[in-house]
């Protein structure tokens, strides 16, 4: 059976995740916001982040997808394909 | 605890050398839970007991710190021994620690560090410093590897 997923509300706890790693205020950060070059993410903090998706969700990101992912528009993508399976 | 990894092994595999290695031996390797255990026996030999501190002689915070960081990279050669192999840089990205009791002259410094994500270009684990079973320090501590 396909697990229900509430994508909106996903989004949301995906996005305070994010800014509390990347400190940034929730209200500043845009989904199509660049990590590197707009929020100063950098690989250190790109682990952080994937490892609490990981453990949130119950999910494993695959290590070759990570540099893939450079804004949270990608993670909701990603995210949501991994929900999927 | 019997010693898995003596001191020649773990010369190989982390770049600190002395006087900046602060870790003696490997006595528990368990890959499949991605877990180890590194024992760092606390003599006054210890160079740094010349100022920390004069008569009162307590290993420093961050001391720990970095022997909690060499035992994660002892961590990542067990699960990473093709990338360790060939001795990459490793580098601190972030440190939560608590220090909750005094690590002193005699004491056997029992570090444990159980990953939580390793990967190949770096690492999430959780470590405990223990004496006597007690927990001194805990940390999460995040790192990268880079090939050079």
């Amino acid at each position: 059976m396909a697990k229900k997923i509430d994508i909106e509300e996903m989004k949301k706890d995906v996005k305070a995740l994010v800014a509390g790693i990347a400190e940034v205020p929730v209200e500043d950060l845009k989904d199509d916001a660049a990590f590197t070059e707009d929020l100063g993410i950098d690989s250190m903090m790109a682990l952080e982040i994937v490892a609490s998706i990981e453990k949130k969700y119950k999910v494993v990101i695959p290590e070759d997808k990570i540099p893939t992912v450079r804004s949270l528009q990608n993670v909701y993508e990603l995210l949501g394909e991994l929900l999927k399976k | 605890m019997e010693t898995i990894w003596d001191i020649n092994k773990i010369q190989e595999i982390l770049p600190q050398k002395y006087p900046f290695l602060f870790i003696d031996s490997v006595v528990r390797i368990d890959a499949k839970n991605k877990s180890v255990a590194c024992v760092k026996n606390v003599t006054i030999n210890d160079y740094f007991f010349a100022g920390h501190f004069p008569g009162n002689p307590v290993m420093p915070g961050a001391l720990i710190i970095e022997a909690m960081a060499q035992a994660s990279i002892i961590l990542f050669a067990v699960l990473k021994p093709d990338i360790a192999g060939k001795r990459p840089d490793y580098y601190l990205g972030k440190v939560e620690a608590k220090f909750r009791q005094p690590v002193r002259v005699g004491d056997r410094l029992i570090l444990e560090v159980q990953g939580e994500k390793v990967m190949d270009k770096g690492g999430i684990v959780k470590a405990l410093a223990k004496v006597n079973d007690e927990i001194a320090a805990e940390a999460q501590i995040v790192f990268g590897v880079k090939p050079k």
